[in-house]
């Protein structure tokens, strides 16, 4: 039952490779395939990366916050 | 590249003016040389070009020793990555993006890594994906995969292919939880059958952009996978060497106090530590700062040594992964491209400590061709011999039969005499041990 544990993202990965457009226009070297997977990750690994700066910045809007508290008692 | 006067140039075309020009002029250069990231260089006269095609010819500061990922350790490995990572993350701030991601750009100085490809720069141009995504996952990231979950000897898998190890491959061996994260599936599995998938077809997709911000999430995302991954096992064969040794003290004392009065009498610039387990011995030759590689065959004891030494801050010592029976070839292009231990040497001096046993009785070599070797690689020579009353021989001789009716100290002296001459030697303390400082004949 292992494949169950398969996360969301994972498995909608998996599901874009495979209806992956085929639409010809160039001929484009063997690292064809490293290049189409970069465009389909670009957008999960772009809002997952935004995401995160937006946690850091979060983080150290409150930590400051409460460094100023502290120091005002 | 090309040779002058015994100095290193490389040549910069006037193709690539745009991109070094932007190297330079836009303060990245001078970032990455500070952080000690980039190998420095100075630009020479360009009556030194090699044809008419040169923009500038720059002569790069020289590594001492020229190693290959094949003889790195895990934690070697993973830092050249990050290294690596760094670099690109640094140059995309300046406008600009790595075009190629070989391990092999990166080098060890003091330990540390260091980026030796200066032209590998070029302008970034927005829209386009990471030119050497592919590389950096065949050269790093599936190696160091292949280590942390299956078996750390697969960095011998880049020994193989030149070009890092191919992903379709890597996905066939790595077990079924990597396929969980969603990293490894991505970076490693699907990109494995991207790539069959559009291999040598005419196909392309629609011009798709691959804007910034996706751009830095994969290499944030590349990163974070690297410094996820960790190699679990320690403790090998050798690791814990020193404290299953039968030395007493009082030799183990004699034998380092020997070894520095020995480099002190012969004071070489370079060192080659064969056997040299976790650089206890390599250590008093690189604190008198002689540039001293370490080899040992065992991953274990290099990933402990190198630790240390990371630690340790900068000294003039590489530890590497070395099989001394089987030592790195001659590999890609008119076996040329990457260079044989032989042809990397040879080394001032050479050490081989406690190992004369270990050729002789487990890899049954004649003493004759140990020593024809060992002249081919070094001009002065401390070699130990370790007799046959000794704890650790007698430890090789219980599982074998002893047919090894020449190993005796007489006989080693007689053909050791035909390549080298016996400068100086002592017996070790409380034991049946000796050392002895040796100089190849002729030199």
């Amino acid at each position: 039952m292992k494949a169950l544990k398969m996360k969301p993202e994972s498995l909608l990965l998996s599901l874009v490779l495979i209806v992956l457009p085929r639409s010809a226009y160039a001929y484009l070297d063997p690292g064809t395939g490293s290049y189409i997977l970069q465009l389909l990750l670009a957008g999960l690994l772009g809002a997952a990366f935004a995401l995160k700066i937006f946690w850091v910045k979060i983080k150290t809007f409150f930590a400051g916050l409460l460094a100023k508290r502290s120091k005002n008692e | 590249m090309f040779q002058r006067d015994g100095s290193l140039l490389r040549q910069v075309n006037y193709l690539y003016k745009e991109h070094y020009d932007q190297l330079k002029s836009s303060g990245l250069y001078n970032e990455l040389v500070s952080s000690g990231l980039l190998i420095p260089h100075n630009e020479v006269d360009i009556q030194h070009a090699a044809s008419d095609q040169a923009y500038k010819v720059i002569r790069p500061d020289l590594i001492p020793f020229i190693s290959y990922p094949y003889e790195w350790c895990f934690s070697q490995l993973k830092d050249a990555a990050l290294t690596t990572i760094e670099i690109q993350k640094k140059a995309f701030e300046f406008g600009m993006s790595l075009k190629d991601c070989s391990a092999y750009n990166i080098q060890f100085r003091n330990a540390r890594p260091i980026f030796i490809d200066t032209l590998s720069f070029e302008k970034y141009r927005e829209g386009e994906p990471w030119i050497a995504y592919r590389q950096f996952c065949q050269h790093f990231l599936a190696p160091l995969a292949l280590m942390s979950y299956r078996d750390i000897r697969l960095s011998q898998l880049l020994r193989i292919y030149i070009d890092g190890v191919p992903l379709d491959l890597v996905s066939s061996l790595l077990p079924f939880k990597t396929r969980l994260s969603f990293s490894l599936l991505s970076h490693i599995h699907l990109h494995a059958r991207s790539q069959s998938r559009y291999a040598d077809k005419p196909i392309g997709v629609r011009k798709k952009k691959m804007g910034k911000l996706g751009f830095r999430g994969l290499i944030d995302s590349l990163e974070t996978t690297v410094r996820k991954l960790k190699w679990k096992t320690q403790f090998t064969e050798w690791a814990d060497y020193y404290e299953d040794t039968n030395y007493s003290p009082g030799a183990f004392q004699h034998k380092k106090d020997l070894v520095a009065e020995f480099l002190d009498n012969v004071r070489p610039k370079t060192v080659w530590d064969l056997g040299g387990n976790i650089g206890v011995f390599s250590r008093i030759a690189s604190d008198r700062g002689i540039q001293t590689i370490c080899f040992d065959i065992d991953p274990g004891a290099v990933e402990k040594h190198y630790q240390d030494c990371s630690q340790d801050g900068e000294a003039p010592i590489l530890p590497l992964v070395l099989d001394l029976t089987n030592p790195s070839p001659g590999t890609g292009w008119q076996n040329d491209e990457r260079l044989s231990l032989q042809k990397r040497g040879p080394a001032d001096m050479i050490f081989a400590l406690a190992l004369i046993h270990h050729l002789a009785i487990s890899n049954n070599l004649p003493f004759e061709r140990i020593a024809e070797f060992f002249s081919q690689i070094c001009s002065y020579m401390i070699i130990e011999f370790v007799s046959k009353n000794d704890s650790q021989v007698q430890r090789l001789l219980a599982s074998r039969e002893d047919i090894f009716k020449d190993y005796n100290q007489q006989t080693f002296e007689a053909v050791f005499k035909n390549y080298f001459s016996i400068e100086s030697s002592a017996r070790i303390v409380d034991s049946d041990r000796t050392f002895y400082l040796m100089r190849r004949k002729g030199d």
